[in-house]
């Protein structure tokens, strides 16, 4: 059969990898075909959820931060810091986490959505214009966040002011000022050019960009089990070709940066410099509990009962 | 199945349906034809409603309005006064005016839609009454607009950098020389096209005549320099600005001038809502059909059997220019960009072609087809805001196309026209 | 109402009596969406732009406001615009037949319009009570997203209607009529509205 997938990013980018990937393992491994749908070609991230859920599309690569307005607990993946720093620990986490493997994919059945998996894209880090060594540096900085109340609240906490803004308008208001900073993965900061327009990267440790795959439920339910277990399959596949890719491409997309914009000036905080900000947004994660009661606080422990295995 | 949805399309425009229709009806079969039924309609509603929601459509209602205002008040008719007290005396000099405050309006604003509006309401009747045809008038500010989407900050650069991973900068840069040299041929064809119909000038105006008219137009020039200032010095962005000039130009002819009343403004902005709403469906409308476009793989499957991949590089950017063109004719130019470029992007990097030259290229061509029959946002809002058929828009175009053709093909030919302030930038 | 507002609202309508003073009230309130939509939207945008430069506040939903504004106006506009006989057409081939061809062109297409507008009005409805099925919220706002959508389907079901009126208008009268209000040749200086 044809089966189509559609993506919020372009085709190099990372869900872009992740999707031929799978379109590969498929097309090989069966006589079904996959036609990849990248960013913005069937529309916005929401239109293609709702082309999915309509059965349209059969794949769908949505990011939680969208999927929270649908699934409000997903948001949890925007509570600063519950996410370890080290690439092992992380990969482990997505490997084996009880509440990603057992807990989201009901919550997403709800929705009609056969959640496949989830995985990390890259560790989030700010670009601004001025360095940002302590929380005060990001006093009244007019920073760009995704429309998402969590993110809002952390960079409320931290003394910015965030300021929601279309994603095509964000490289023009750097460039004239109306904002001064916004936060993306490493390999996104150099696909996009954003550094282009501004001055000084810096790394707190706070976010991994996570994404999710799922496909049609009454389409997958209807499949027959060698199909399932093919996509199954492909998704192992593609899943652990993503996390080998990442390894190394955050350090690798800055040096990119840095060779394109020998003055960029990059700054991975220390342990100790990102303490102020770690407890600073530690209130945010009662603004998660209190947006999401008690499915959210369930979720979220689940999460760092699945972290502490790993640690 | 593209043969004859753009067939049912153009049939029905040919009847005299109202536009939207054409543009819904063929959707609606690509629709039918899809998913074997009426079962996916509700994902063209959907696809409809996604095309009018993005916020950033707002710059054009505002910019509706705030033209609206200064048109029937006092601030536009100041600013014309002025401009003309220098330029009144030469042959053509209006319309060259005019050519350069779209490409100025349309260099900020980045919206070729709200360039039409900006400029064309205040200037068309004072072109009309000098003496140009309605359809020169018309052709000239619906293809001078075509030049904000040149000049940066461009929207559809910024689209084409992220798909294609090309630097913005560079392409913005790169973007100035051709802009500028469209501006150039448009004043050439002005000033010809003016002796050629004889149209009268003024008396040249005498210093002081002009130091008054400078005076005069002391208020209303503070428009340009809220635009200007306000996006380059990062107080707002393009689509802000369109809403701080409504707030001055409601304080310009409110208490200043006392030009309207509050009647006036609540009639005004129900105008622009009626144009706003004619013009946005058609975008929604035209947003669904782009959709079944995208969705059927069609570019895709015209491109292979051209064989392109046996092209040199002139004949892919003829190709590539060609495809645009013809696409952004139908098709909504954001849409086209992101399906098309990916597309080409293989064989643009085997010919070694530079990414920025064909950033170039392809913007050109995206404008172009937005001042282009038989669907373009520029024309739509044309007959929307002027009330002027849809013939008379588009009669005087041809001239103007030969000329941004020509520009296309000498870019192909001559990539410095590009290439060259972006190498003494960048290089 | 008082007498004038119902003679004002009558002036907005062909149709008779009750019907008449109904789609008068319609026209009044599409009318008023328009204005008050516009000058929301330019609020809205001001507002954002003072509090984010003086008041180092954005306003974190100005976005989603006038995106439900911009859907707002326009279909509350598609119907109005209707009415009043000024949707965008290319009428160069239409405006050179004879008067009963150019009637009975206008007969066809104005039926044609109202059937696809009354069919976008049935999958508009669909559409919207799908998405309050999903319970999908505006991420700033956190409302329903269906609620900007509400107004959709009634827009189109007052744009179908007004077609069929100029259907059916042109089938009884001798002369040729572009939309309820409007007979042809007339120049509206809706400049105005
Ligand atoms: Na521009
Ligand atoms: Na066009």
């Amino acid at each position: 059969a044809e089966w189509r997938y559609a993506f919020e990013e372009a085709l190099h980018e990372v869900q872009g990898v992740f999707a031929t990937k799978f379109k590969e393992y498929i097309e090989e491994h069966s006589d079904h075909t996959v036609t990849l749908f990248p960013f913005g070609t069937l529309g916005e991230s929401t239109d293609i959820m709702e082309q999915t859920q309509a059965g349209i599309l059969q794949f769908v690569d949505q990011s939680p931060g969208f999927t929270g307005a649908l699934i409000p607990e997903a948001q949890v993946f925007f509570v600063p810091y519950l996410l370890p720093q080290d690439e092992d620990q992380l990969f482990e986490f997505f490997r084996t986490s009880k509440a990603i493997n057992e807990m989201f994919p009901e919550l997403y059945a709800r929705q009609g959505l056969e959640l496949l998996t989830m995985f990390p894209e890259g560790e989030v880090c700010l670009t601004t214009q001025q360095p940002v060594m302590t929380p005060a540096d990001l006093n009244e900085v007019k920073f760009r966040v995704m429309t998402n109340p969590l993110l809002v609240a952390a960079y409320d906490v931290w003394g910015a002011t965030p300021t929601p803004l279309p994603w095509g308008e964000v490289y023009g208001a750097l460039q004239t000022g109306i904002i001064q900073g916004q936060e993306n993965p490493g390999f996104f900061l150099e696909s996009t050019k954003i550094y282009e327009v501004t001055n000084v990267i810096t790394c707190l440790g706070h976010n991994n960009f996570t994404t999710a795959v799922m496909a049609n439920k009454d389409f997958f339910d209807a499949l027959a089990a060698q199909d399932q277990e093919l996509i199954r399959s492909a998704i192992r596949h593609a899943f652990d070709y993503i996390l080998d890719y990442q390894r190394g491409l955050h350090e690798e997309s800055l040096a990119k940066i840095k060779q394109a914009k020998p003055d960029m000036v990059i700054n991975i905080l220390t342990e100790e410099q990102r303490q102020p900000f770690m407890e600073a947004a530690a209130e945010v994660e009662a603004t998660f509990i209190e947006m999401t009661g008690d499915s959210g606080r369930a979720i979220l422990d689940q999460i760092k009962a699945d972290l502490a295995a790993v640690r | 199945m593209a043969l004859s949805l753009f067939a049912i399309m153009i049939v029905l425009l040919l009847i005299g349906f109202p536009m939207m229709i054409p543009l819904i009806a063929a959707a609606f079969a690509g629709f039918y034809a899809l998913f074997g039924g009426l079962g996916q309609i509700e994902t063209m509603v959907q696809q409809m409603l996604a095309g009018i929601r993005p916020a950033s459509l707002i710059a054009v209602p505002m910019f509706i309005l705030a033209a609206d205002i200064m048109t029937r008040g006092q601030s536009a008719g100041r600013l014309i006064d002025m401009v003309m007290s220098f330029v009144g005396h030469v042959r053509g000099g209006l319309a060259v005016s005019t050519a350069a405050a779209c490409t100025m309006f349309g260099a900020v604003s980045g919206s070729t839609q709200a360039t039409v509006v900006a400029v064309g309401t205040p200037l068309r009747p004072r072109m009309l009454k000098a003496g140009y045809k309605d359809s020169f008038i018309l052709a000239l500010i619906v293809n001078a607009s075509d030049i904000a989407f040149l000049i940066p900050p461009s929207i559809g650069m910024i689209i084409y950098g992220v798909v294609s991973g090309t630097s913005i900068a560079e392409l913005f840069i790169a973007g100035i020389g051709p802009g500028l040299l469209i501006l150039v041929v448009f004043a050439a064809y002005s000033v010809i096209y003016a002796i050629r119909n004889d149209v009268p000038t003024e008396p040249r105006a005498s210093w002081r005549e002009r130091s008054v008219a400078v005076y005069r137009a002391l208020w209303p020039l503070g428009f340009p320099a809220i635009i200007v200032g306000g996006i380059y010095g990062g107080v707002f962005s393009p689509t802000e600005a369109a809403a701080v000039c409504v707030l001055y130009a409601l304080l310009l002819e409110l208490v200043v001038f006392r030009s309207i009343g509050i009647a006036d403004v609540y009639a005004i902005a129900k105008s622009t809502g009626l144009i706003t709403a004619v013009v946005f469906i058609l975008v929604g409308a035209g947003s669904a059909f782009s959709w079944v476009i995208s969705f059927a793989q069609i570019p895709q499957q015209i491109l292979t059997a051209v064989g392109i991949a046996e092209m040199g590089p002139i004949g892919v950017l003829f190709v590539i220019s060609i495809a645009f063109f013809i696409a952004c004719m139908f098709v909504d130019p954001i849409v086209v960009i992101l399906v098309l470029v990916p597309i080409f992007a293989p064989v643009v990097a085997s010919t070694g072609l530079d990414p920025v030259l064909v950033g170039v290229i392809i913007t050109l061509q995206v404008a172009i087809g937005s001042a282009t029959p038989p669907f373009g946002c520029d024309i739509f809002t044309a007959i929307a805001v002027f009330k002027r058929p849809y013939w008379e828009v588009v009669r005087g175009s041809p001239p103007f196309f030969a000329m941004l053709l020509g520009v296309s093909v000498a870019l192909i030919f001559f990539p410095q026209i590009a290439l060259f302030l972006r190498d003494l930038a960048f290089r | 109402m008082n007498d004038s507002a119902a003679i004002g609202a009558q002036a907005e309508s062909s149709l008779p009596g009750l019907l008449g003073i109904a789609d008068g009230i319609i026209a009044r309130i599409e009318s008023v969406m328009l204005a008050v939509g516009v000058l929301l939207m330019a609020g809205n945008t001001i507002a954002n732009v003072v509090g984010r430069f003086v008041f180092m506040k954005s306003i974190y939903f100005s976005e989603e406001l006038n995106s439900i504004l911009i859907v707002l106006i326009t279909f509350a506009g598609i119907s109005y615009a209707a009415r009043h006989g000024r949707h965008i057409r290319m009428s160069a081939i239409f405006d050179n037949l004879p008067v009963p061809a150019r009637r009975a062109t206008m007969v066809l297409i104005a039926f044609v319009t109202a059937i696809f507008m009354f069919g976008l009005c049935w999958y508009a409805a669909s559409y919207v009570m799908t998405l309050a099925g999903r319970g999908r919220v505006l991420p700033a706002l956190q409302i329903p997203v269906w609620w900007m959508y509400a107004w959709v389907p009634m827009g189109f079901f007052m744009t179908s209607l007004q077609y069929a009126l100029t259907g059916f208008k042109n089938l009884i009268s001798r002369d040729v009529w572009l939309s309820t209000l409007v007979p042809e040749g007339y120049e509206e200086e809706t400049g105005h509205g």
